[in-house]
């Protein structure tokens, strides 16, 4: 399968009377995404802002990041299952807004964390501070069921990217990117020396607000299975999770997914890509031990040399994650998992719940235990209400000059197991 | 600007007083005085910060009087409102080490500021305290000295102006198990593809987390007859004949002793005792049976459930002993015990 | 049914009190965890994972765990895990929590929703 992405590039974020891009400069009608997103009957209201890289400015509690996409040729539509029927995607030419981000934020429960720091030290640890982000806060309606709240903003993101990426349709890319896979024969045809390598991805699927989605199912439902690594990009799958933000790939991960665009940069010249395997990280154990023998099964199937293995989480999916290990390694088949650590503070804890030593090359996001001191910020966006109550935050988390005191674990992408960021760990 | 302030511990023999002989002197305290390794330092400092006073005390007077000189020496240290104080460096030697980890931890724990030692990884001090503070690993002897200090003065450097340390590899501590945060030149994503494609080829590489390792070992099977077995006692509860004739230490043990209990049916008050000091000596020293059950096993061996008492049993002090120290000590016990056709061991622990 | 469900959390023990056995316990996270070792100790076999959701031990106090109702020889595997689970719940001892009605009935709902998300699984197949 074959995906040409056209990248055009977004230098700046204004508000304005109507919708457009031009010369890098994306201009946003308020009213017409406010419509959009109130289309919903359980959002009662809804406000944009933007935060641009450098300023003193705080995104909080942070629900998904997504990056604007619009198919222009091929098969289907980008966010199968939500936006544009479920027909198979990953092929034809899909356009990109790259340099920007729709961030949708807002209470849905509350405890809820998720920050994005535009400067300051914050900025380090999370992968979004670079990008132009256009902020979705949303309100519900009274009375709302958090289920029916959670998707409703999940799905409102989703509209908005949409909206905005279709404003690229007639535009020409700055710069194209072609992703091309082969079929096992032809692969092995064409890459007879070359070692056959594959992606296992595992998703969170535990249940409110731990939840991932694959062409609209949700991953808990599944069984594991075999994608082409290119249907990712036209968001084939999205988060619904958003709990313990450091560890969770927002849906722009999932575009990005950073193994895969890794995996591609080798592949026809050390390696053989030859495909992405998926599998969840259900509360069940017997569905735990069913789904990593699927990906052992396959990966053996399809006669691979290798894999990457990513987690998405701590403590349940410590066990998903050795089982996988385990299980592949012994079906003789080279592995590498990427993790992040809950070591404490003092970084003297075991840093996972469950170990094995066939899980002998581990990549590490670094330690989310690690206490860190954010300053204070001239602008929030969305609310720090609930700062001092998310997962890494104590009592005395916001202090008086409105700095914070925090466990990393609370700051979106710092620890991303998809390997998305440059921190690690000895 | 003003000068950071340093306090320094070392021992007699770094002090230029004198070796064994001289190990029991209480500690001295020697105000505005730079001694021996001091002034190296000193050196390597230079005019950021200043040594304010140096410690010295005997190894065997610290070891003996543990209490009472992790009290005096923070007691010493405490009017100098110092920013740092800074043990040794130690190398291999047993007693020092423990010294300079102790007086380390007491002063942290009292007084509430940083402290810095320096030693080889194998000496009994560093298992004991690497977790708790940074000990800056040196070569095996005193002529790893320049090594240590210019080490040492670094990593103090850092610690006095509030600096995070790194990890331990690249500060040239002691490693732990603490982990600790760092920012990669590339992402995960692309380290994991490099790694793997080592993997493949066979090539090196470093996982960035090794898995804790848990020491296993595999119980041997059951004895088929016990009533036909040789057993042997093996312990690390430090009984030994009264007086202690080998010497084992009462911690951080550097030996172990085989002791012949050919004809003895009972350990008595008189006859045996413990070396171990990690524990209330009390009920052992009463009756050493109570850690190496020889009695129990006399009665065994007269009642037919066991074939034989072995002649020898063979003790150390588990009392901090270094892993490395009790594995070296095992495996040389074990090879005895073969030799004299044991087929059973009763390991026996405090 | 071949499970039960050891909860602390109050949501969970009215929401399945007629459809499932229930055993509650009013205490805190760490001792709900060893009452399910002591379960495990006994025979039972753990059938979800303790460490369930993304929400760290002793920030939210609520936790509910599926557990086999037939009792045979301990399952080692069973006894790991717990054991592992309360292990890695201490070093998440600090985290102190202001506790408000809303945010309490939030964590009582996320729990269920973990929970919830198991039986699906458990009733769906006969394991």
């Amino acid at each position: 399968m074959k995906l040409e992405l056209g990248y055009i590039n977004i230098k700046d974020i204004v508000f304005g009377s109507e919708s457009k891009i031009s010369h890098g400069v994306l201009t946003v009608n308020k009213n017409a995404v406010k419509d959009l997103v109130l289309e919903d009957e359980l959002i009662a209201d809804v406000s944009f802002d933007v935060a641009k890289p450098g300023e003193s400015v705080r995104i909080t509690p942070v629900k998904d990041v997504i990056e604007p996409r619009v198919k222009v040729e091929g098969k289907g539509g980008v966010f199968p299952g939500w936006l544009s029927g479920v027909e198979t995607v990953g092929s034809g030419k899909t356009y990109c807004l790259k340099g920007m981000a729709v961030v949708t934020a807002g209470k849905i429960v509350g405890f809820q964390e998720g920050i994005i720091d535009m400067s300051g030290i914050g900025a380090k640890y999370t992968p979004f501070s670079t990008l132009n982000n256009f902020v979705v806060v949303c309100s519900p309606v009274k009375n709302v069921k958090q289920h029916d709240y959670e998707k409703a903003v999940r799905i409102a993101g989703f509209k908005v990217a949409s909206y905005l990426a279709k404003l690229s349709r007639e535009l020409t890319p700055d710069s194209t990117e072609i992703y091309e896979t082969c079929g096992i024969k032809e692969g092995i045809e064409k890459y007879p020396n070359l070692p056959r390598v594959a992606y296992v991805q595992m998703l969170q699927s535990q249940g409110l607000l731990h939840d991932t989605y694959v062409y609209g199912v949700d991953a808990k439902k599944t069984l594991s299975t075999i994608m082409c690594p290119t249907e990712v990009m036209d968001g084939a799958i999205v988060s619904g999770n958003c709990v313990s933000a450091c560890d969770k790939n927002p849906t722009y991960v999932h575009m990005n997914n950073p193994v895969i665009h890794d995996l591609f940069a080798e592949h026809g010249k050390t390696l053989n890509f030859v495909c992405h395997i998926i599998t969840n990280e259900n509360v069940y154990l017997a569905d735990k031990q069913r789904s990593s023998d699927w990906t052992a099964k396959m990966c053996r199937l399809l006669d691979l040399d290798g894999i990457i293995l990513s987690q998405e989480g701590f403590g349940n999916p410590d066990a998903d994650l050795i089982m996988n290990c385990k299980k592949i390694e012994a079906e003789g088949v080279k592995t590498v998992i990427i993790t992040d650590e809950y070591a404490g503070r003092d970084g003297k804890s075991q840093s996972l719940a469950d170990s094995d030593p066939a899980a002998d090359a581990v990549v590490t996001a670094g330690n989310a235990n690690e206490l860190i001191k954010l300053p204070a910020m001239d602008k929030v966006i969305g609310t720090l209400d609930f700062v001092n109550s998310i997962a890494g935050g104590g009592e005395n988390s916001l202090q008086e000059d409105g700095s914070i005191e925090i466990e990393i674990q609370a700051i979106t992408g710092a620890t991303n197991e998809a390997g998305f960021g440059y921190l690690s760990a000895r | 600007m003003a000068k950071y302030k340093v306090v320094h511990y070392i021992n007699q023999f770094f002090a230029n007083i004198g070796g064994e002989e001289k190990a029991d002197i209480p500690p001295e305290l020697r105000d505005g005085e730079i001694i021996g390794p001091g002034m190296a330092f000193k050196a390597a400092f230079g005019d950021e910060v200043e040594i304010v006073a140096t410690i010295v005390c005997g190894d065997s007077y610290f070891n003996e009087n543990l209490e009472q000189c992790i009290k005096l020496i923070p007691d010493m240290v405490k009017k100098y409102d110092a920013d740092l104080f800074i043990a040794g460096p130690a190398f291999n030697a047993g007693r020092y080490g423990v010294a300079c980890g102790s007086v380390c931890d007491a002063v942290h724990n009292i007084l509430h500021i940083p402290v810095l030692t320096g030693m080889y990884e194998e000496n009994p001090g560093a298992d004991l305290y690497k977790s708790s503070f940074p000990i800056v690993s040196t070569k095996n002897s005193a002529v790893g000295m320049r090594d240590a200090v210019a080490k040492m003065s670094s990593v103090a450097l850092k610690i006095l102006k509030g600096e995070k340390l790194g990890p331990a590899a690249t500060e040239g501590l002691l490693e732990t198990d603490i982990r600790t945060n760092l920012f990669e030149e590339t992402r995960g994503s692309k380290r994991a593809v490099d790694m793997l494609l080592k993997k493949l080829s066979g090539d090196k590489f470093e996982t960035e987390y090794p898995m804790p390792s848990f020491d296993g070992v595999n119980p041997s099977p059951q004895l088929e007859d016990a009533s036909k077995a040789k057993i042997a006692l093996v312990t690390s509860g430090g009984i030994v004949p009264k007086g202690n004739p080998d010497h084992i230490e009462s911690s951080s043990a550097q030996k172990f002793g085989e002791y012949d209990i050919s004809g003895v049916t009972d350990l008595t008050e008189e006859t045996y005792e413990t070396a171990h000091g990690g524990y209330d000596p009390v009920y052992a020293n009463e009756d050493a049976d109570r850690v190496l059950p020889v009695d129990v096993l006399r009665d065994f061996e007269k009642e037919g459930r066991i074939g034989e008492l072995h002649n020898k049993y063979y003790s150390t002090v588990g009392n901090g002993t270094a892993v490395a120290n009790a594995k070296k000590f095992a495996s040389e016990i074990a090879k005895n015990l073969i030799a004299d056709g044991v087929q059973a061991v009763i390991l026996t622990s405090t | 049914m071949n499970y039960f469900i050891v909860t602390n959390n109050p949501m969970v023990r009215d929401e399945f009190f007629e459809s499932n056995e229930i055993v509650y316990f009013d205490m805190e996270f760490e001792e709900l965890l060893n009452k399910v070792k002591r379960y495990c100790e006994e025979g039972h076999k753990l059938l979800t994972h303790p460490l369930s959701g993304s929400v760290k031990p002793k920030e939210t106090p609520y936790k509910s765990i599926l557990i086999s109702k037939e009792k045979k020889d301990i399952d080692m595997s069973s006894l790991n895990c717990i054991i592992n689970c309360i292990d890695s719940c201490k070093k998440f001892g600090i985290i102190n929590h202001i506790m408000n009605n809303e945010k309490d009935t939030d964590f009582q709902l996320v729990d269920l929703s973990l929970i919830t998300s198991a039986l699906m699984s458990a009733d769906s197949c006969n394991i």
